[in-house]
This record gives C-alpha cells, sequence and structure tokens, in this order.
C-alpha cells in the first residue's frame, strides 16, 4: 500500500528557525537589526549638522546617544559610520578571498614547486603579526590609492591565508578523484578542470570562510581608523568616531566612544555566532582549522 | 581487415616508487580495428586499469612508458600534452570505472555532457541534441537526466549516463575500464548490449574487465593480462572453448559454474618479477625450460600464446 507522504505543515520553516539555539536566534535579530538601521540611517536618523547650544549632551530621550562636541547628535553618526564600517570590510574581506581563492588554486592545481612556494609564502605572512602587516600596507598604499582603497587592500592583503590553506587542502583532496580523471580523459584542460569542477566544489568552505572573516574585518578596520591610519573624518568609520571620542572622554563625555564600540562588539559577536553556528551545522570537521 | 585505428607496440609502463620499480605492463602489443572488440581480462593487479590508462595517457608522474603509440597513423610519441588533450577530446572516448564517482558530484548531468559533446568537436547548437539522442540510446529519458544531480541517478542509470558518453559525436575508439563493475546481472547485460552497439556503429572497442561473462558476451578478441604481461590472445569464443596457456586453463576452471577450483599459490609480486614465465611457479605443466627465460608470444591460427608447451605449435590444445 502507498500512502502518500503528510503535505509539509504551514510554517513549517518558520517553526524549522524557531528550533536553533536562542543565541542564534538573538545573534540573527541583532545583525539584521543592525544592517536594516545601518542601511536606512538617513530615514531613521537624519544628520542634523553642528548645533553648538547643545555640545557634550548626554544620552537623553532626545539623543539616546548623547552628542558630540561640537553637537551633533552621536546616534546619527553611529548609524552612517556602521555603514561605512560594513561597506568597507565587506570589500576588504572580497579582496581576501579573490586572493585567497587564487593563490589556493595556483597551488593546489599546479602542485609541485609551485605549491611549496606559494605555501612558504603564506607560512611566512602567517608567522607575522597580520595586524602590524596590515598597519603596514595602509601606510603603502595611501598616498598612492586614498584611504578606503588602501583599508580594503591592506585588511585583504592580510586575511586571505586561511582561505589560501583551505582551497588549497581542498583541491589536494579533489584532484585525486575518479572524475577528475574522467575530466581528464574526457579532454578537459587544467583551466576547465579549475573552472568547471573544481570551483563548484569549493563554494560551502569558502562561504563560511567569509561569514567568519567579516567581523574580523569590521574589527581590522575599526581598529586601523581607531589609529587614524583608516578613513578620513568625513567619511567616518565606527572606529574614526571612537578615536575623535577619546578627546572628551576626560571631560566625562564617555557616551562618544562608548557606543560605537557597543555597536562594533554588537556586529562582531552577531556576525560570529551565525557563522560558526553555519560553519557547525555544514562542515562540523572544519572546526578547528578556521579559528581566525 | 581495416588498418587499426589506435595500436600499440611493445608497450612497457614501470611506476617508481619508494620501494623500487613496480613493472606494471610489458611487452603490451595491441591493435583495436574499427568496428571491433578487444576485451582485456585479467585479476587484480595485472595492468588492466594501467593499460587504459596508458593508451589515455592519463599516467602519473614516477611513470616509465616504453614502446610506442600510434592513432592511426600518427605516432603519439610525438604528441604534446595539447595534442593529448585533443586526442582525448576528440578521438578516444573513455568510459571510467565506478561511474558514480566519475560524474562530479556538483554538477547537474546535463550540462556535463554538452560541455563533453563541445569538447568531440561538436557545435554548440547540435551538443544538446546530441547528448540527448545518446542518452535515448541507452534508455534514458534525456529531459530527466538533463537536470539531475549524479545523486539523483540509481547505479545503473550512472553506469547508462558515462556508457552514453561514448555514443557523443562518434569516437573512433572507445575505452571502457571496468563497465560492470558493481552492477547486477541484469545491468551487465544491458550494458553488454550497449557496448556491443558501439562497435557497431564503427568504433574500436577496447573493455577492460575481470567480468569473465561479459567476456564471453561481448564476442571479439580477448586477451589475458598476468603479472604485466599478455599470456594468451585469441578470439574470444576460442578462448572460452579451448584455452591455450595454463593460467588461463586454470582461472577458467576457477569459476563456480566449473567447479570453483582457485589457482594455488599467490601472483609474483610487481617488484620483483621472475626474469622467466610469470606462472611459473603456479603451473601445473611446469618444465625446466619455463624457468630460463620469458617465453616468446608463440603464434596460433587465431592469436597468440606465451607458453613453451605451444612453441612451434600452429593448433590450441583444449
Amino acid at each position: 500500500m502507498t500512502t502518500l507522504a503528510p503535505a509539509p505543515p504551514r510554517f513549517a520553516r518558520l517553526r524549522e528557525v524557531a528550533t536553533r539555539p536562542t543565541s542564534v536566534l538573538i545573534a540573527g535579530g541583532v545583525l539584521a537589526a543592525l544592517v536594516l538601521a545601518a542601511l536606512g540611517a538617513d530615514l531613521l536618523r537624519p544628520a542634523d549638522g553642528i548645533a553648538l547650544d547643545r555640545v557634550l549632551a548626554p544620552p537623553s530621550l532626545e539623543h539616546p546617544f548623547g552628542t558630540d562636541e561640537t553637537g551633533r547628535d552621536v546616534l546619527a553618526l553611529s548609524l552612517r559610520a556602521m555603514r561605512v564600517s560594513f561597506a568597507i570590510s565587506l570589500l576588504a574581506a572580497s579582496v581576501a578571498l579573490l586572493i585567497g581563492v587564487t593563490i589556493g588554486v595556483l597551488a593546489g592545481t599546479l602542485g609541485g614547486w609551485v605549491d611549496g612556494l606559494l605555501m612558504r609564502i603564506v607560512d611566512f605572512f602567517g608567522s607575522q603579526n597580520h595586524f602590524l602587516f596590515a598597519i603596514l600596507l595602509v601606510v603603502l598604499f595611501r598616498p598612492v590609492l586614498g584611504a578606503a582603497a588602501a583599508v580594503c587592500l591592506s585588511v585583504g592583503l592580510s586575511h586571505w591565508l586561511v582561505l589560501a590553506r583551505i582551497v588549497r587542502g581542498e583541491l589536494l583532496s579533489l584532484r585525486e578523484r575518479p572524475f577528475v580523471a574522467a575530466a581528464v580523459g574526457g579532454g578537459a584542460s587544467r583551466a576547465r578542470l579549475v573552472v568547471r569542477h573544481f570551483l563548484p566544489h569549493l563554494g560551502p568552505s569558502v562561504a563560511v570562510a567569509m561569514v567568519l572573516l567579516l567581523p574580523h574585518a569590521i574589527f581590522h578596520e575599526s581598529a586601523l581608523s581607531f589609529l587614524g591610519l583608516g578613513l578620513p573624518p568625513h567619511q567616518a568609520s565606527l572606529g574614526n568616531l571612537i578615536a575623535a571620542g577619546q578627546r572628551s572622554m576626560l571631560a566625562g563625555a564617555w557616551w562618544i566612544s562608548v557606543f560605537p564600540g557597543l555597536l562594533i562588539l554588537a556586529a562582531c559577536v552577531a556576525f560570529g555566532t551565525l557563522g560558526e553556528y553555519w560553519r557547525d551545522r555544514h562542515q562540523p570537521r572544519w572546526r578547528g582549522e578556521l579559528e581566525l | 581487415m581495416n588498418p587499426p585505428a589506435f595500436s600499440v607496440r611493445d608497450l612497457g609502463v614501470t611506476f617508481a616508487t619508494r620501494r623500487g620499480p613496480v613493472t606494471a605492463l610489458s611487452g603490451i602489443d595491441l591493435d583495436l580495428h574499427p568496428g571491433t572488440v578487444h576485451v582485456v581480462i585479467g585479476e587484480s593487479g595485472s595492468g588492466k586499469s594501467v593499460l587504459a590508462h596508458a593508451l589515455l595517457d592519463l599516467l602519473p608522474r614516477n611513470v616509465t612508458l616504453r614502446g610506442s603509440r600510434h592513432l592511426g597513423a600518427e605516432d603519439l610519441a610525438a604528441a604534446d600534452a595539447r595534442r593529448w588533450r585533443e586526442v582525448r577530446a576528440r578521438h578516444l572516448a573513455f568510459i571510467p570505472q565506478s561511474p558514480m564517482s566519475a560524474l562530479n558530484p556538483v554538477r547537474r548531468v546535463g550540462p556535463l555532457l554538452v560541455e563533453l559533446a563541445r569538447a568531440r568537436g561538436v557545435a554548440r547548437s547540435a551538443a544538446w541534441p546530441a547528448v540527448a539522442a545518446a542518452l535515448r540510446s541507452v534508455d534514458l529519458d534525456p529531459e530527466r537526466i538533463r537536470s539531475s544531480y549524479p545523486h539523483h541517478l540509481s547505479g545503473g542509470m550512472a553506469q547508462r549516463v558515462v556508457t552514453s558518453l561514448a555514443l557523443v559525436g562518434s569516437p573512433q575508439v572507445v575505452i571502457a575500464d571496468e563497465p560492470t563493475s558493481g552492477l547486477d546481472a541484469d545491468l551487465i547485460d544491458r550494458t553488454a548490449g550497449h557496448l556491443a552497439n558501439l562497435a557497431e556503429r564503427g568504433a574500436a572497442l577496447l573493455v577492460i574487465t575481470h567480468d569473465l561473462t561479459l567476456a564471453q558476451r561481448l564476442g571479439g578478441t580477448t586477451s589475458v593480462l598476468y603479472a604485466s604481461q599478455l599470456l594468451e590472445r585469441r578470439h574470444t569464443g576460442a578462448l572460452f572453448d579451448s584455452p591455450a596457456h595454463p593460467y588461463v586453463v586454470a582461472l577458467l576452471d576457477a569459476r563456480p559454474e566449473r567447479g570453483g577450483r582457485p589457482i594455488p599459490g599467490m601472483p609474483p609480486e610487481l617488484t620483483a618479477l621472475p626474469g622467466h614465465c610469470v606462472f611459473a611457479a603456479r603451473c601445473t605443466r611446469v618444465r625446466a625450460e619455463c624457468r630460463r627465460e620469458v617465453p616468446a608470444l608463440h603464434p596460433l591460427d587465431d592469436g597468440g600464446v606465451r607458453c613453451v608447451l605451444h612453441a612451434g605449435v600452429q593448433q590450441g590444445v583444449g
């Protein structure tokens, strides 16, 4: 006797989501709220400009994050800064992705001395302090490329190592799979193997690495901006705001630095929680490898 | 008979390993004629799959290859990597072992096959129709296969998909490596039918298998490999009716329907092949001269046998 499988209950997807750990639900909610707030900054909190009659006002109902030393609303500034931070870190992570995948594919596909050389380069950079390396790169690139591009490049160039290692490792095992011999037997060139057979396999592992890289990039961008090596004040990111807030800290105005800092913390923790959850669901065996 | 589409002379393959050189093939001659079937049988480790890979130049780097390979009149010793790719794409169709793992698990089957058809030189617009026709001729529904991933297919369907690879763009030579491993009897029968069709269409077909029943079904010529050497080559029917080499006699007697008598002993280590007949150590009819040198491939009226018992004899013995 055959019976039809019961129709999936309505809202099954929603129920499935609801069974996830509370921390993941909270992180998802926080992240969604932050992204929406960053995107909708102009609607939510229009920039209100300089107002010298309310400088360094503590948090109040009217100005939940207080005002800065020129009377600007810190909430409005923070939302815009968050947008900049997100955009820059996304770009930086993409740079890392591009470099990491390229190097990983070259090393994994060509093998031999190319692989040896590339992996020693990875080891060399991996053994340095990558934040110091990022600072060096910013200093090099800033005069040539401008601040925003310099930050993207320096964070990207200092974070591709993990991606290259993951991609190379994947390829080493992919190369030995029978379908590769079958494809070569069918007359596939090396380039075709890479594009049509290898890259589609790398999707999940690279996506997981990307998601874990994002909070790291946000954090790095903020750190560079905090040191004054990041973006110029008129394109302030969260790091800039924190740095600017230092000056008022001694005057007791803690809110200018603390609130942007909390936003960074919230975004990083939310991204990290989601990324780790996703990684553990999709690729449990990488638990150890992907500690960025 | 037509001139061979692919021929091999004195082919030898040696793997350099840490435990010394491993001889996987030595002194193999092979002619694949259009429209005929050539079956290579042998037990595991006899060099069957290495032979398939040597014909396609798909061997790893630690290999030394001797002898010559000719595609038609072209000597492939002169072929560079680019030419080899072209030869593999256009002239030699490879039906790989274990079809499930030979299909890329993250690619849909349709585009994969279309890509192969394109590599064979089929025009872009004609590629899918050609693939669909090939799939239909192995009794698969092209529209259903097109958007399937390999894990959607059963083992038998995957086997038929890779068999259909050989039907696209009518390649001159088809090399099938263990096309029936892991299939049940019914599917083996169908695969044999599909392979036989290939030869009828004019392809030179080389089938590598350890499945004696499949060899018998396919007919044509059969070569028996043992410990890297060709021991006997005959018309398939004659080989099964009246095997000449003591090894082949013993091999056929080892089949369940013939009493299932195992051959005592083990095949020689490929790192240390004896300088004489490779089967001498297990042979029941061994003589002193068997241990002197590797016997020549003595001609029989329908092939040849590498055994001193047949030196000067022009007739197969039962």
